[in-house]
């Protein structure tokens, strides 16, 4: 190998860290600008060169596909999950709040007292706890500051509900609630979306009505659900009955989450903006699928190592390996055919 | 503006450039104090192209390899005359208060 095709190759390998479409737009032609000021028998990149391409590489990779041209279905279903999710998040807190207030007077006096009243908000406070205000507070902050597509900010108001939320868990030293599983998987897959994707502005360009139709229906399936998850648990109706059979609200909730999946596939939601909700609903879907068998008690009421893993490692895993795939460079396209 | 933007566009003030003419320019343009590097400067480049300030004028293939010439677009004209508008602005009322401290000359 001689000393120019040596230089050659290591200005390839550095350039591999730029997003692909923008390799096969400009990197013959930032090559050619390299080998250009090359010195004379220079046989390998220089420090401060490597440096540059691999930083200007990355940054070009966090700044998203939006900005360099490249149109990638995972990229763009990314940025679409970064505007939704809190959005979809918020909205099940709120209706955690509205729905009770929706049932019958007597019934809602029940339903509402055995749930430790409006308290019971769900998102990432604990149960009966007045630091509620607070996450809901940072859950309307981080809606605020998606839709305005401020990613960075956004990412700062997420750790700031991340470290809060790792705070009061040490405060309260029970498992969160259904909903703040959901919550909590929902805001590492968010973190992810936000890292790694062009982030809420490039989500705010893709998002239509029917985004929100089926969130809205997909929200309300979670909440119902939730209810009847109340209602298989013991604690919450010590002593009454629950204001109607838990059935209905399964069977309701059901029927809303079959509509939501239907309503998604017939509108040709993107697939991968779908599948990045179903795992978002990964520790949800796990807590209430043990919740029949009896084990859901435990995994609520005395949560072990194993069973926060259980619920957790799948979105950790899923969003570490998210943010991997966006910015490492594929090395079997490095080298030139 | 960056500095290194303000510069680039300086650079295409004159007349379309390719990329290892946007760097010599540069450094003459700046007395040798910025020297681009190749990375930096296609970021910026990309960024332009995507801000509609820069547009590539045309290519041409030099010894085997793709050589992209850039100029300015009307936009960017304007957004680089604006700019430099600024920073002689700037620059004058600096001066102007210097002299009124009495001066460093």
């Amino acid at each position: 190998m001689t000393g120019s095709s040596g230089l050659e190759q290591g200005y390839r390998r550095l350039l591999a860290w730029y997003p692909r479409a923008f390799r096969r737009d400009q990197a013959d032609e930032i090559l050619g600008v390299l080998m250009a000021g090359a010195g004379e028998g220079q046989r390998r990149p220089r420090l401060a060169e490597a440096a540059d391409l691999l930083w200007s590489g990355l940054k070009m990779r966090l700044r998203g596909p939006a900005l360099t041209g490249e149109s990638r279905p995972w990229s763009d279903a990314l940025a679409l999950f970064s505007l939704v999710a809190p959005l979809f998040l918020l909205l099940a807190d709120v209706l955690a709040v509205a729905l009770p207030y929706g049932l019958h007077p007597v019934a809602q006096f029940r339903f509402v007292s055995a749930f430790g009243s409006h308290t019971e908000i769900g998102g990432l406070s604990l149960l009966r706890q007045p630091i509620f205000d607070v996450t809901v507070g940072l859950g309307v902050l981080l809606a605020i500051l998606v839709l305005l597509g401020l990613r960075w900010m956004a990412l700062a108001a997420l750790g700031a509900a991340a470290v809060y939320w790792v705070a009061a868990r040490q405060m309260v030293p029970w498992i969160p609630y259904p909903l703040q599983l959901l919550t909590a998987g929902g805001y590492l897959l968010e973190m992810a979306a936000l890292i790694a994707s062009p982030g809420p502005r490039r989500g705010r360009q893709l998002v239509n009505w029917r985004y929100g139709v089926v969130l809205l229906a997909a929200a309300a399936a979670v909440q119902l659900s939730t209810f009847w998850y109340g209602a298989r648990s013991t604690p919450w109706f010590l002593g009454g009955a629950p204001p109607a059979p838990p059935v209905v609200w399964l069977v309701s909730s059901l029927v809303l989450a079959v509509a939501a999946v239907s309503l998604a596939l017939a509108w040709k939601l993107s697939r991968y903006f779908l599948l990045l909700l179903a795992v978002m609903c990964y520790p949800y879907a796990m807590e209430l699928a043990f919740t029949p068998s009896g084990s859901g008690s435990d995994l609520l009421g005395s949560p072990t190592p194993l069973h926060l893993a259980a619920l957790f490692l799948p979105p950790v895993l899923f969003a570490c390996g998210t943010v991997l795939a966006a910015v490492t460079p594929r090395r079997s396209r490095l080298l030139p055919s | 503006m960056q500095e290194a933007t303000f510069l680039i566009l300086t650079a295409l003030a004159t007349g379309s450039q390719h990329g290892y003419g946007i760097i010599t320019e540069v450094s003459q343009i700046s007395g040798g104090r910025v020297r681009l590097r190749a990375g930096t400067l296609y970021t910026a480049l990309d960024r332009l192209r995507i801000d509609e300030m820069i547009a590539v004028d045309r290519e041409e293939i030099v010894d085997n390899r793709l050589r992209r010439y850039y100029r300015l677009t009307p936009k960017g004209s304007q957004k680089l005359a604006a700019e430099a508008a600024r920073l002689q602005a700037n620059a004058a009322a600096a001066l102007s208060r210097l002299d009124l401290a009495g001066g460093t000359t």
